[in-house]
């Protein structure tokens, strides 16, 4: 079990900075994804942690082992490849084999470890194939063998199920997250899918333009995001802007905006008068014919737009007074016809200040 | 051949075809793909395939002096060349030639052909006209520029014996060696082309997954590069041997006629001692051994590409 720690990681490629002094403490055997859109530097800090990319600046360490300038060959880590990079030339045993061969382990230790790990990856019996004769989720398979069989201090994980069609990629999420939880290996999960970082990961860095912009697992990084980046990012949201008025309690305060005033919650400082944009989530509101009674939700008015039905929710865009739009998901046709007056009902807790 | 055949099974199949109009549009046209290898059937059966077989037939005549050959057929010629040890040797020192230029030109490719596959070099072009250089420039020229360098009073001999180093200069020329620079300058981007393109065609993340897997540059090249790499070292080697037990103008002008290979020696037999019956065995022979290496190597290294698919 071994700990990474990133400290003021950057990289520049010509006048571009792909990671810009990134620090992170990544805990034994947690699982942590690097998501963000391409181009972030998500895979460029996964390749540093590797060895394949020279930092111009920071450490990376593990177990507390300054390894930055350590040849990747020396660093002991796992490393699966968006496109599995499994070696054509050998079979599947042969690929498992290479990197035992490097470490130099007796032949009898090589057939247990090999056949243990297929048992874990579930391709016993495939051994003797090569990786062209094997369907894209297979290879996918053995490529993780592959980096597991070693027995690396971390494991690092390229986009590895960007390659697949779209249910079985939904699968390998969580086969992968048990499989890192049984073997109990800390590891570096490289994704642009939110989805797939918020089902695999303890902790989610989310990452812009070489820098991270929030740190948490998945209920915090899509219920509070930290700015309008982060929360456009993960998901849909609504934002409205306004001037905090008043604060009601800590952490609680009102927002006047041109819609109304908005009760909401902040993890941030913030004082009377101070500009502030509400995120509102479009599942977080329901759609009613008349305002809601209690305390603590607020009520916006205005008029069904536009509504689409996606099967399981349907979606529905409300006009309000000063014209702007509302996004909200509903149970199918549960209000409004294109036209009809409806109120946008959601509780304070569902809405988060962020800075504007 | 095979476009007429396909022809016919196209004009069995659109009886019940709703769009047959389209279908006998097609039969016509792979018809016609066969009219489009014509010139060049027709060239090669001409100058390729009539004279070899002319000469095959005269491989097998008595000589004559008055004529190219005499009447009447005879197994002497191939006698004669696969018992007196002189002509094998020249054989077996022909051969030797070919599989040294061939090693030599392998070992002084590949890092050439590695560097240019992976390299993001703004150079990349110039490097690449650097490789093909030697192809640029008339063989006749390209030889005479090596006599200026090699020859008994060439600048490497005037050098060194002006400096004091060697009196006596050194032996570079009208000996095997300088046969063999010549042939490995002029043969080297034969043998680069075709590595230089099997590399590029491997990902270069399989190297960076071997270092991650704990192979040292050195053993990523050796186990991982170089076997996938064999399809063109093969291309580049059968290239490579087949243009050096073949080659007449680099030996005659590098070698003089003190370094006795074969495509001299058949020359010599033909033109001065106008033995052309004997000088055709000969030329067979080269071609059959040759051939036979060739083959040979292609069984070996197939097995060695087996997983390669």
């Amino acid at each position: 079990m071994t700990t990474v720690t990133i400290s003021g990681l950057t990289k520049r490629f010509g006048t571009a900075t792909a990671v810009d002094d990134l620090s992170i403490e990544i805990g034994e055997g947690e699982l942590v994804s690097l998501l963000g859109p391409s181009g972030c530097g998500k895979t460029t800090t996964l390749r540093s942690i590797a060895g394949f990319v020279e930092p111009d600046a920071g450490q990376i360490l593990f177990d507390g082992t300054d390894i930055t300038s350590l040849a990747p060959e020396r660093r002991n880590i796992g490393m699966v490849f968006q496109n599995y990079a499994l070696f054509p030339h050998m079979t599947v045993r042969e690929n498992l084999r290479f990197g035992l061969e490097m470490r130099r382990v007796r032949r009898q230790e090589m057939a247990d470890r090999i056949g243990a790990v297929l048992d874990i990856v579930q391709l016993a019996g495939l051994e003797d194939r090569y990786p062209r004769e094997l369907s894209g989720g297979q290879q996918q398979r053995v490529a993780l063998a592959r980096g597991l069989v070693i027995e690396p201090a971390v494991l690092l994980l390229d986009e590895p199920l960007a390659n697949l069609d779209a249910k079985l990629r939904e699968e390998m999420r969580f086969f992968i997250r048990s499989l890192q939880k049984r073997v109990g290996i800390t590891t570096v999960y490289v994704t642009h899918d939110q989805a797939e970082a918020m089902v695999i990961s303890d902790r989610i860095v989310v990452m812009f333009d070489g820098r991270i912009r929030q740190i948490g697992d998945a209920t915090e990084i899509y219920a509070h995001p930290v700015s309008r980046e982060v929360a456009d990012f993960i998901g849909l949201s609504n934002f409205i802007d306004g001037r905090v008025t008043a604060q009601t309690d800590a952490g609680r305060y009102l927002v006047e905006t041109p819609v109304g005033e908005v009760r909401c919650r902040s993890a941030l400082a913030l004082g009377v008068g101070d500009p502030a944009s509400v995120m509102v989530r479009p599942e977080s509101i329901r759609l009613s014919r008349k305002r809601s009674g209690e305390p603590d939700a607020n009520s916006i008015s205005g008029r069904v737009r536009d509504r689409f039905y996606l099967g399981n929710i349907a979606g529905y865009r409300i006009t309000c007074a000063d014209g702007s739009l509302l996004q909200v998901q509903e149970e199918p046709w549960h209000a409004g016809a294109i036209g009809d007056p409806v109120w946008c009902v959601f509780s304070s807790d569902l809405a988060w200040i962020i800075r504007r | 051949m095979i476009g007429e055949a396909e022809g016919l099974a196209l004009a069995g199949a659109p009886v019940t075809a709703p769009q047959t109009g389209r279908r006998v549009a097609t039969r016509r046209r792979t018809n016609m793909t066969v009219f489009l290898v014509l010139p060049a059937l027709v060239f090669l059966g001409c100058f390729l395939v009539a004279p070899y077989v002319d000469m095959l037939v005269m491989s097998f005549r008595n000589p004559s002096t008055t004529a190219v050959y005499a009447p009447g057929f005879t197994l002497a010629n191939y006698r004669k060349a696969l018992t007196d040890p002189f002509y094998l040797e020249v054989l077996a020192r022909t051969l030797a030639f070919g599989a040294i230029t061939t090693v030599v030109c392998a070992t002084i490719a590949y890092p050439v052909a590695y560097h240019l596959a992976r390299t993001r070099s703004r150079f990349k072009g110039l490097l690449y006209a650097g490789v093909l250089s030697p192809l640029l420039v008339g063989v006749v020229i390209r030889c005479y520029g090596w006599i200026i360098l090699l020859a008994n009073n060439g600048l490497i001999n005037n050098a060194v014996k002006t400096l004091g180093w060697l009196p006596h200069g050194l032996p570079l020329m009208y000996n095997p060696f300088g046969v063999g620079v010549g042939l490995v300058h002029v043969f080297l981007p034969f043998m680069i082309l075709p590595i230089l393109s099997a590399i590029q065609s491997i990902d270069p993340a399989l190297e960076e997954a071997a270092q991650s897997l704990g192979a040292s540059r050195l053993r990523t090249m050796f186990r991982i590069v170089i076997p996938l790499s064999l399809p063109g070292i093969q291309a580049g080697a059968i290239l490579v041997f087949v243009l050096s037990i073949s080659a007449y103008v680099i030996p005659i002008l590098l070698g003089a006629l003190k370094v006795k290979i074969m495509p001299t020696l058949v020359i010599q037999l033909l033109i001065d001692a106008f033995l052309w019956p004997f000088g055709a065995a000969l030329a067979f022979i080269l071609a059959a051994s040759g051939g036979l290496i060739v083959y040979l190597f292609i069984l070996a290294t197939g097995r060695l590409m087996r997983g390669l698919g």
